[in-house]
């Protein structure tokens, strides 16, 4: 429990820490945000006023601490090119994303443990050396590379899957699966190869523990006793894992939705940085990394409560 | 089994290499000569790999663009890993509330995802291929700074250490001349691994028109220029693609090996 607390704790210094870090990084910035956002309507009265208005002339500290507490509130100030509430923006693309990264763990996760626990059973046999051979090349090919690879030779070539954009699952669920589908398995494809090798890893493990070896000696089937201890632990494995894959899940998610033209806050991201739109930089970013920092957590606390119950189990 | 591996990698790595080296004094074409009279054009003698939707040739600007990426891996890499391991060696050996902000601000820049740092990155500083590259770094600080503390932090109550310091050597001459050789093998392996997804990111921000840009030569800038005409010439995305996996591939086989031999090292000495 104190662990618990002592997590939460330090979770929340670190999202105002970063929270911090990326307003002073984008107060660096080059040229003046209020100039960029006016373009050539750009009077120097203009300037002043709308810096003014936005609350832009006071000192860094005080539009910190003003932008902090409305981002507290669910308000991340508006976006230049959008004209629109930040807030709002990423709400609207938030759905997009999120069906996005959850149909990609849901093709990743069963497929990684199937192949990873058959892998450990045949450890060395040329199924293990054909997972492990995948793996090698999973984690050296770019998700945008094989993006464009599923787009040339399957995309274009079997019609129900669409080159690009979304249907809305409002519209028609079977359009949004379709158009969310490639994606998803790129995505998959770029997480699936270190699932595997945590799967294997963790069955090879607890297959050469004395536990097992009791088990054979107490004449319990085999196929009963790799049930009930290592496949037990192989499937929590993977848990473990997700807080450091979620990182990368995102950085793959910014990349997939631009490729495949998805409405999804990766893009928005990608727009608002060629646009140099600086609040919506800012919220996204925030929001982003907010998110990775809660993840994260919630599975180091999932982790210690389940390891706190097997061990009672054991006990 | 292991042997074939590394000798697999060598030979993988000595392509971009070699390509890279020569780049430097020779490539068939220069990389920004255009013929529009002979674009799209397959594979044939004049043009070994052909030539791209400006009638570029596609071997000489892989060639440039294997130096760029080997070349921004490495610099950017070893950037990281002596900022890093430096940040990590003074976390490990001051005082707790010291170690405590180093932690935290090591922690919370592993919280932000390799593009999105990259991305403000580009935001602050403009692309191109320094910006790149000092991006790239900086998402390199934390792990090898996380690695070293925690190297560090293991061998703190070793015996030796606590020898060397009950003869009262200096902190500087600790780090130098005890800890420094134990961890090192492990930054190495951790070194080159982390150059094949130094290089991925490089490719990725390209490909996004955020890294390299034209008329510079880059795998992630290619394939984003082929991506207009895949449909129509889908040949295009295949060599940059191709060379890519076998860069990234080759060092990730190279880091593999080195931990297994490391390990096996480890092992003999207990």
């Amino acid at each position: 429990m104190k662990e618990i607390i002592r997590r939460i704790a330090s979770s929340i210094v670190l999202i105002i820490v970063v929270s911090f870090v990326t307003f002073f990084m984008l107060m660096l910035i080059p040229g003046d945000a209020v100039e960029i956002s006016l373009g050539t309507e750009a009077t120097p009265e203009r300037v002043t006023e709308l810096r003014a208005a936005l609350g832009m002339d006071a000192p860094w500290y005080t539009q910190y601490m003003s932008w902090f507490t409305h981002a507290l509130a669910g308000d991340f100030g508006v976006s230049f090119t959008y004209g629109e509430n930040v807030t709002t923006l990423l709400l609207s693309r938030l759905p997009v994303t999120l069906s996005l990264m959850l149909m990609a763990i849901v093709i990743a996760v069963p497929l990684a443990l199937t192949i990873g626990v058959i892998a450990a059973l045949k450890q060395n046999k040329t199924f293990d050396i054909i997972a492990r051979t995948l793996m090698q090349m999973g984690d050296a090919m770019p998700q945008f590379w094989i993006a464009l690879i599923f787009l040339v030779y399957i995309a274009a070539q079997i019609e129900i899957f669409p080159i690009s954009g979304f249907t809305p699952f409002s519209e028609s669920v079977y359009g949004g699966v379709m158009s969310l589908f490639l994606p998803a398995v790129v995505l998959a494809f770029g997480m699936i190869a270190t699932l595997i090798r945590i799967v294997r890893s963790s069955m090879l493990h607890s297959l050469k523990q004395d536990y097992m070896l009791m088990t054979r000696v107490s004449g319990v089937h085999p196929v009963r006793a790799i049930i009930k201890y290592p496949l037990r632990d192989a499937l929590i494995a993977p848990l473990t894992v997700i807080g450091i894959q979620i990182s990368g899940l995102i950085s793959g998610v910014i990349v997939v939705e631009s490729i495949f033209s998805l409405p999804g806050v990766g893009r928005l991201l990608f727009s608002a940085v060629l646009k140099r739109d600086l609040f919506l930089i800012l919220g996204l970013v925030s929001f982003i990394v907010t998110s990775v920092i809660i993840i994260t957590l919630i599975t180091d606390i999932l982790y210690i409560l389940l390891n706190k119950k097997m061990r009672r189990n054991e006990s | 089994m292991r042997k074939y591996l590394l000798i697999l990698s060598i030979v993988l790595l000595l392509i971009p290499s070699t390509l890279g080296l020569v780049s430097l004094f020779y490539t068939p074409y220069p990389i920004t000569q255009m013929d529009l009279g002979n674009r799209f054009s397959g594979m044939s003698t004049e043009h070994l790999l052909g030539t791209d939707q400006f009638g570029r040739d596609i071997l000489s600007r892989l060639m440039v663009a294997s130096r760029y990426a080997l070349l921004l891996g490495t610099v950017s890499v070893t950037l990281g890993l002596f900022i890093g391991s430096l940040i990590g060696i003074i976390s490990a050996l001051s005082k707790k509330w010291i170690s405590m902000i180093f932690l935290r601000f090591i922690d919370g820049m592993l919280a932000f995802p390799g593009i999105v740092l990259a991305m403000m990155f580009v935001v602050v500083f403009g692309d191109g291929i320094y910006s790149t590259l000092v991006a790239i770094a900086i998402f390199m600080i934390p792990i090898f700074a996380r690695l070293t503390y925690s190297l560090i932090k293991e061998q703190q109550h070793a015996l030796y250490i606590v020898a060397a310091k009950s003869i009262g050597l200096s902190t500087t001459r600790i780090v130098w001349r005890h800890y420094l050789p134990v961890i090192l093998p492990r930054l190495v392996t951790q070194f080159s691994a982390s150059i094949g997804s130094a290089i991925l990111i490089e490719s990725a921000l390209s490909y996004l028109g955020l890294g390299v840009v034209p008329p510079n030569a880059s795998f992630g800038l290619m394939l984003k220029e082929a991506q207009s005409f895949m449909l129509s010439y889908p040949y295009l995305i295949l060599p940059s693609g191709i060379l890519l996996v076998i860069t990234v591939l080759g060092l990730n086989l190279m880091g593999d090996t080195l931990n297994d031999r490391l390990m096996k090292l480890g092992d003999t000495n207990d």
